[in-house]
């Protein structure tokens, strides 16, 4: 019994020697932070009157802690002018870079993969007199006037709106898809996954 | 040769005494045919002068037969497991006779090989798979080779991803033994399947006690025992080669050994052995699953001397391979889970194709064993080492050039340290004591440019255990008792994307208490044991999206309002704790055997996700979960019985039924696999044919699960969130998705037959699995949301033996 415990412990010795060195090798290095390009927490619409002068409305939905439980906060509902004409700009960023970090404006890199990324919108009926209707979230051919394009389809970080002539109040939604491989000229807001999705109220004054 | 003169000499005798007593053949010959112990033998065949007449015993042994003439007869009567009884019998009127037949006992033996490793002799409840059965399963993988076991199931994440269940539960709540080593990989993740090659195995044991008293912590649900076959010591070249092809999936899978002695060096052996697999595209009756493939490149080499005295052995094996994660099975938020769950067809489906795409993972393995041990006057010694080396890279669909980075790197070392010294003295008493220690370091490779979903961490974990067993009479009886020591230092990154830092420790005790009756032909079996487990640190930590399962989950230490990292001194922790008592009776009878078990498992702490709320965030809306501990009571039976009809012909069917229970107030459990029941029947050429012609066909009874969470799905969410109604925050209870599929039927055959060629052998077998391309989808099977299972399947294998 005695001699056992002797020589367990001798072997048991080495090899603790052994493993504790291999272990202290690798268990030295602290972890790295990592860049999280992917990210988008914030999203900036700005609709900029076509006519000169006009005053561009902006409103921002922000997800502070990103997949943090809190929900996203909207700065307020959109507020446009009955009967005028908007250019509608969306720019996202990633709040959880450094703002001088190259990675921090989403909006460039969505741009660059515009073949596998597209906007869909949705919003109360006839709040817009141009384009009529209630969006294509529900439907792809449905109206929407998108101004830019990926080369053949188009994405909607630049689209054309023009309110209705007469006061209202709904809702307004837009949707990024991924679509890498599947985008085609029916691919509806089913298809791909998901990379935004956020709801504004929408006042028409 | 004296049989042919005696057969010559006894139809001679028949004729003239026929002519002499010019009686026609009218007479009878009754009786009943029992065992030496008085058993009666329905199915015995008593066959009269070479097969001039014969006759099967009816279910209560008795036998008759007609017309049989006056005069003297050879007889033989014969029945699987006993020895063949033959001789002469006269008969000059109607004959009453009884014969008895002797036990041949090398015959009775079920093939079922308990593994000689001193780690299962303390083991009441198991069940196990010896090369037979495993080489009838041969091309699949392990959770999948196992899921034949009674009692054992499989938690799987599309057709190549299956995690094993021991009564109910799996992952970090139930042991791998890989070769005597403890598995250490990820297996925190519902989709990270065991990284164990089957092929290395010539048996696999499922040990269904809560023994945590060897093993160390986690054997809540019970520990699997994979054992590569024993080192030769015969020289020369000795070997096995198989070959399988699945139609569904074109799989083909080769896997070899080659072993043998060393010439001039007593007790040295020596074995290498590989696999290589590779499947496309699985498809369903419907449509083809996309991106399904699969590759596989695995190796082991093993050598060792074993001396009277003492043995070393040193052992390495690699398993690499590389899966397609189910591309219909991509889904975000709630509202791409809606259009998945609604969609006819999976999303992105594809005509076959063996590319495997994004989403994928590629994971290694590596293990390095040595283990040696020592006869000594008292006892023995052993001492076991190991080295592992786990790395795991997961693959997203992720926006252009991030696409070919790994979502998840991580590389997980583990080094164990087990000696152990077992004493038997004359009475039949044996003593073990030993130290375990594991030093453990989980690292995740920069790059990934994600926050990481698991923090870094070293682990150091210490156990000391005895135990003791004793005969008396009938009663094999032991004990255990163990303490363990667990210590973490994590290091990682929170939501924020923030430094954090932590220490943890946690410590407990287990013990076993069990006892063996072993009757003339009966057997039961008893256990009641503690097994418990300290959390992983995904249970604590993590933080994010689970991809294809349109959910957030949040680790315990995460502040519910700040999601910030606490420590655990603030949250009111306790470890999880297990209670598990079983019992097994096993029925020998001539020609049935009936092994059945029922256990309760009560585990208090148990570590589960509990739905919090939703929360909308930019991509959309999600339900979250948080992960909580409460108490559960698992309950279950499993059975097998076996019926040898005849020589040839053998009836089985099993049974497993498990009834889950969440004791607190957060509704049913999820995952729980539905109860299931096979029935099958074989025939088989008798043992002795030349080519082991056999023919067999199974049933295979899956239930509807009755005892599921409710249902919400995923569009009643939506619309709730819509009216700003949070429908977790009202009830917070365990939710799914969708109702439990509808039960199942699947009709599998399979035949084969053997060829001999000299030494060696060569097996064929074809099978067909899910005969009637059942349209079905498995509870258990998480990607049951987005596609149907498996449709049929063809399989054929070929084996050689050297």
């Amino acid at each position: 019994m005695k001699s056992f415990f002797i020589q367990s412990f001798k072997s048991f010795g080495l090899f603790a020697v052994i493993g504790g060195l291999i272990l202290l090798s690798s268990c030295g290095d602290d972890p790295e932070k990592e860049n999280t390009p992917e990210a988008i927490t914030l999203t900036i619409l700005t609709f900029t009157p076509t006519t000169l002068g006009g005053i561009p409305v902006t409103v921002t939905a922000e997800d502070e802690d990103g997949d943090g439980p809190q929900s996203i906060v909207f700065s307020g509902p959109i507020v446009l002018e009955a009967g005028t004409e908007y250019d509608l700009d969306i720019t996202l960023f990633n709040g959880l870079l450094e703002v001088t970090d190259p990675e921090y404006n989403v909006t460039t890199e969505v741009k660059a993969e515009g073949d596998e990324h597209m906007f869909f919108f949705s919003w109360t009926n006839n709040l817009f007199s141009n384009p009529t209707g209630n969006g294509n979230i529900d439907a792809r051919a449905d109206a929407v006037n998108y101004l830019d394009d990926d080369g053949t389809y188009p994405i909607g970080l630049e689209t054309s709106w023009v309110t209705s002539a007469s006061t209202g109040t709904g809702k307004f939604k837009l949707m990024l898809k991924h679509q890498p491989d599947l985008k085609t000229a029916t691919s509806g807001s089913t298809v791909g996954e998901t990379d935004l999705e956020v709801e504004f109220d929408l006042e028409i004054q | 040769m004296n049989f042919t003169w005696a057969c010559l000499f006894g139809l001679a005798l028949n004729f003239i005494t026929a002519v002499l007593s010019a009686q026609s053949c009218s007479l009878s010959l009754t009786g009943i045919v029992t065992s030496d112990t008085g058993e009666p033998l329905p199915g015995a065949t008593l066959v009269i002068d070479d097969g001039k007449q014969s006759t099967v015993t009816d279910a209560h042994g008795h036998y008759r037969i007609l017309k049989i003439c006056a005069g003297t007869h050879l007889y033989k009567i014969q029945f699987v497991g006993f020895h063949i009884l033959s001789g002469a019998i006269t008969i000059t009127e109607n004959t009453s006779r009884d014969f008895s037949l002797e036990v041949d006992v090398a015959q009775l033996e079920e093939v079922v090989v308990r593994a000689h490793q001193p780690l299962t002799e303390h083991v009441h409840n198991s069940s196990s798979l010896n090369v037979k059965q495993l080489a009838d399963a041969a091309g699949k993988s392990l959770g999948e080779t196992l899921k034949e076991i009674p009692g054992v199931n499989t938690i799987q994440a599309g057709p190549g991803i299956f995690k094993p269940v021991i009564h109910g539960l799996y992952g970090q709540r139930i042991l791998i033994l890989n070769y005597g080593i403890r598995q250490e990989g990820q297996q925190w993740g519902a989709e990270h399947a065991p990284e164990i090659d089957p092929f290395i195995a010539s048996n696999m044991i499922v040990i269904k006690d809560a023994t945590a008293i060897k093993y160390g912590t986690d054997a809540l649900g019970g520990v699997i025992v994979v054992n590569p076959p024993e080192l030769t010591d015969k020289p020369g070249l000795g070997g096995k080669f198989t070959t399988v092809g699945q139609l569904n999936g074109r799989v083909g899978t080769m896997s070899g050994y080659l072993e043998g002695g060393i010439k001039k060096h007593d007790g040295w052996g020596w074995r290498i052995q590989g696999t290589a697999k590779q499947a496309g595209d699985y498809y369903s009756p419907a449509y083809s699953l996309t991106n399904t493939g699969a590759k596989e490149l695995n190796f082991s080499a093993a050598a060792g001397v074993h001396k009277e005295k003492y043995g070393v052995e040193v052992f390495f094996s690699r398993f690499s391979t590389e899966l397609g994660i189910f591309r219909g099975a991509s889904v975000g938020n709630l509202t791409d889970l809606v259009n998945a769950m609604e969609r006819p067809i999976p999303q992105s489906t594809q005509p076959f194709s063996f590319d495997i795409a994004e989403p994928r993972q590629a994971v290694a393995h590596h293990l390095f064993k040595l283990n040696a041990h020592a006869q000594r006057t008292n006892g023995e010694w052993r001492l076991q080492y190991g080295y592992q080396r786990n790395d795991r890279q997961e693959f997203d669909l992720r926006r252009g050039s991030l696409l070919k980075i790994p979502a998840l790197d991580l590389v997980l070392q583990t080094h164990t340290l087990e000696t152990e010294w077992e004493m038997e003295n004359t009475n039949g008493r044996i003593l073990c004591v030993g130290l375990t220690g594991i030093a453990q370091d989980n690292a995740n490779i920069p790059g990934t440019q994600r926050i990481p979903f698991i923090p870094n961490f070293v682990n150091y974990s210490g156990g000391v255990f005895g135990v003791a067993q004793q005969i008396f009479g009938k009663w094999k009886l032991d004990a255990g008792l163990r303490y363990d020591y667990r210590f973490y230092r994590v290091k990682g990154f929170d939501y924020r994307n923030a430094y954090y830092e932590d220490k943890l420790s946690f410590s407990n005790v287990s013990g076993t208490a069990g006892a063996t009756l072993q009757l003339k032909r009966d057997r039961l079996d008893v256990n009641v044991s503690t097994a418990w487990r300290p959390p992983h640190v995904a249970e604590l930590y993590s933080l994010g999206v689970h991809q294809s399962a349109a959910s957030i989950e949040y680790g315990l230490l995460l502040d519910p309002i700040t999601t910030e990292v606490r420590n655990i001194s603030e949250v009111n922790f306790r470890n999880e704790q297990a209670l598990k008592s079983i019992a097994t009776w096993t029925m020998e009878r001539k020609r049935l055997q009936i092994i059945a078990s029922a256990y309760v498992n009560r585990i208090a702490n148990f570590i589960f996700l509990k739905p919090a709320g939703i929360t909308v965030n930019i991509r959309g809306a999600y339900p979250y979960l948080r992960y909580d501990q409460t108490n559960v009571l698992f309950t279950g039976f499993d059975g097998t019985a076996t019926w040898r009809a005849s020589a040839s012909v053998k009836v089985f069917s099993t049974a497993s039924i498990i009834r889950a229970h969440n004791l607190g107030s957060t509704g049913e459990l999820p995952f729980i696999v539905p109860n299931r029941f096979d029935a099958g029947a074989r025939w088989q050429q008798p043992d002795g044919s030349r080519n082991r012609l056999f023919f067999e066909m199974k049933v295979r009874r899956v239930m509807k699960q009755r005892n599921g969470p409710r249902v919400i799905t995923p569009r009643q969410f939506l619309e709730a969130a819509e009216n700003d109604i949070d429908l977790l925050a009202i009830d917070n209870r365990n939710f799914d998705f969708a109702p439990a599929p509808d039960g199942y039927f699947l009709l599998g055959a399979a035949t084969g037959f053997s060829v001999k060629t000299g030494e060696s052998r060569l097996d064929f077998r074809f099978s067909v699995e899910n005969a009637l391309n059942e349209t079905f989808r498995e509870y258990t099977n998480r990607f049951r949301y987005f596609a149907y299972d498996l449709g049929r399947n063809f399989l054929v294998s070929i084996q050689y033996q050297l």
